[in-house]
């Protein structure tokens, strides 16, 4: 650290380092109140709501952790949509990191500069296209009579394959996870290429001067060193995978009989259908508690790799 | 030696011929849903049931003009709301960011990390508090309900991302300046935003994205539609209009538009600025 002549030097009294620090307090205000206000007010609010028994409108019953015993015991609901948020976290990372890794290579493998412009650009597009624009699109495509799923199929002469994708207790929650196909995620490869482009020439060079075919320098010099990168896209994309309900509140609300449900839907439901305000925000603490390991695990594990 | 140029050039421009053509192979299929969205958007619902998937003759444009009339109120409240969100998540975030980063004072890294615990709190945590918070100061229906709860939220990663941009510049343009006698809040505006442009530009983006994109919390604070803004307005209008399907497929694609426009003018700023390698933990 260079010694700056700032104010506020570290020598004078507290006080006097207070007041001349105070432009810096000043900024800070706005984002302070706002963040008080809009974030940290309703934080601590949810994690003391869900301690109690409370609908809006009439008194709250203290029932301590009783929410949450009632979760893990008797709601079977909350058990099943736990299930399917791990399949489809699950889902999620496998074919975020598979297919983005082989096009982020693809793209980092590319000997013209513009060709690599184009296709990085074609990559990166579906990130700009409205989520709901899809998520809409992919509904259509699973509908019963008029998706183009099922048109295929019949094409194909495998009639007995066609089914209302999304209303089958059997398919709905497949038909959820497996939307997108083929799942070019642009940010992630933006990511990946990132890490494969910083990897210093000297050391592909020297690699491929001892022998290494690309194949082999994939495997032994540019994997190892884009796993920080990896393991920062797994672990952010459970973490969104943990809280995301927005593709099963647009595409089924949970249905049929709760086979795509949800934690984060489960949460909406009990909060604005039926009035659990209580019961609903033990929900959000749990999907909370779970978000924090999650980022724990990332600190402490999770190191960029150095060359 | 010029032989064995040649020859692995060609090389080259083989394996670049695969490449390509994998690639075109993924991203078209990616693609393929909108482009059947563009051909079903021409047709009139008698069109659709003879040919679903294919252009048909004549082109049936007033599918996009009744869409338009319905689509253009929840393109204007997200442009509004969007706009100004983003508008006060850059000037708090960088006002914060600069302060935390440039600025030396008692209980700065505290404060800071008071913002950046935030970042593990997740929306669902402060969905339902938010909501009853909304509705007690009374404003549900008013598009505060929206802009005030996303400034809030938004500016934590914005501050985040700038923090870290700000500590990698030199530190001796701040000291100059302020040997020159210039205040804290001229080396704010004068030195920290100009300097900052590009990351201030990724920032933007990823900000208007995210509130774009929100389902849940429109639809849950508004409910008049004619303040509803894009993505819940679709959500609905989708609902609605299932079975019209070229007219649901033409406002589709009219509601994707204003950000396919956006990238266009800013992509080299978001693909630079998220390739950089600014953004890591």
């Amino acid at each position: 650290m260079t010694a700056r002549p700032v104010p506020g030097n570290s020598k004078d009294p507290l006080l006097l380092q207070v007041w001349k620090g105070r432009t810096g307090y000043l900024m800070l205000v706005p984002t302070m109140v706002l963040l008080g206000v809009f974030m940290y007010y309703p934080a601590f609010l949810g994690l003391y709501r869900s301690l109690f028994d409370w609908a809006p409108g009439l008194d709250a019953d203290f029932v301590g952790l009783g929410n949450f015993v009632k979760l893990f015991t008797t709601d079977k609901v909350f058990q099943q949509s736990m299930g399917n948020m791990l399949q489809l976290s699950l889902w999620y990372v496998l074919s975020t990191v598979f297919v983005s890794l082989f096009v982020a290579i693809l793209l980092h493998r590319m000997i013209s500069q513009r060709l690599k412009y184009l296709y990085r650009f074609l990559a990166i597009l579906p990130v700009i296209i409205p989520g709901i624009v899809l998520l809409m699109l992919w509904k259509f495509i699973y509908d019963a009579t008029v998706g183009p799923l099922n048109m295929l199929l019949i094409a194909l002469g495998l009639e007995e394959w066609t089914r209302a994708w999304l209303a089958n207790p059997n398919t709905a929650l497949y038909a959820v996870m497996l939307r997108n196909f083929p799942w070019v995620d642009g940010v992630a490869i933006l990511i990946l290429l990132a890490g494969l482009q910083v990897i210093p020439q000297e050391i592909i060079e020297s690699a491929r001067i001892d022998g290494a075919n690309n194949w082999r320098i994939l495997r032994s010099v540019e994997f190892p060193l884009i796993t920080g990168q990896i393991k920062l896209l797994t672990v952010l994309t459970i973490m969104w995978g943990v809280q995301e309900f927005t593709a099963v509140f647009a595409m089924t609300q949970g249905g049929p009989i709760n086979k795509t449900m949800v934690p984060g839907m489960w949460m909406f439901w009990n909060a604005f259908r039926i009035n659990k305000m209580g019961y609903a925000a033990a929900i959000g603490v749990i999907l909370f508690v779970l978000t924090l390991i999650l980022t724990l695990i990332n600190m402490k594990y999770i190191t960029t790799q150095e060359y | 030696m010029a032989a064995a140029t040649v020859t692995s050039e060609r090389q080259f421009r083989i394996h670049d011929f695969w490449r390509a053509v994998v690639l075109t192979v993924l991203c078209g299929l990616q693609l393929l849903p909108l482009l059947m969205a563009f051909f079903i958007s021409f047709k009139t619902i008698p069109q659709f049931s003879r040919v679903p998937f294919l252009p048909t003759l004549p082109l049936h444009w007033e599918n996009y003009l009744s869409a338009w009339e319905i689509v253009r109120l929840f393109l204007f409240n997200t442009v509004f709301v969007s706009g100004l969100t983003v508008v006060g998540v850059l000037a708090l975030g960088s006002l914060a960011a600069y302060s935390f980063a440039i600025l030396r004072y008692p209980g700065r890294e505290f404060l800071f990390y008071l913002v950046l615990a935030l970042m593990m709190v997740p929306a669902t945590l402060t969905l339902i508090p938010s909501f009853v918070l909304v509705k007690n100061l009374q404003l549900l229906n008013t598009r505060w309900s929206l802009i005030l709860p996303w400034i809030a939220s938004g500016q934590v990663f914005a501050i985040f991302i700038l923090r870290t941009y700000l500590q990698s510049l030199p530190g001796e343009l701040f000291d100059a300046a302020r040997i020159d006698g210039a205040s804290e809040w001229q080396g704010y505006f004068m030195i920290a935003l100009p300097m900052s442009k590009s990351m201030l530009g990724v920032a933007a983006i990823l900000n208007i994205l995210g509130t774009w994109n929100n389902l849940i919390w429109p639809a849950l604070t508004i409910s008049h539609l004619e303040r509803q803004t894009l993505t819940p307005g679709l959500w609905s209008y989708q609902v609605e209009n299932f079975t019209r399907y070229g007219f649901l497929m033409a406002g589709l694609l009219i509601g994707s538009v204003p950000l396919i426009v956006l990238f266009f003018f800013t992509s080299r700023w978001f693909v630079e600025g998220l390739t950089s390698g600014a953004i890591k933990v």
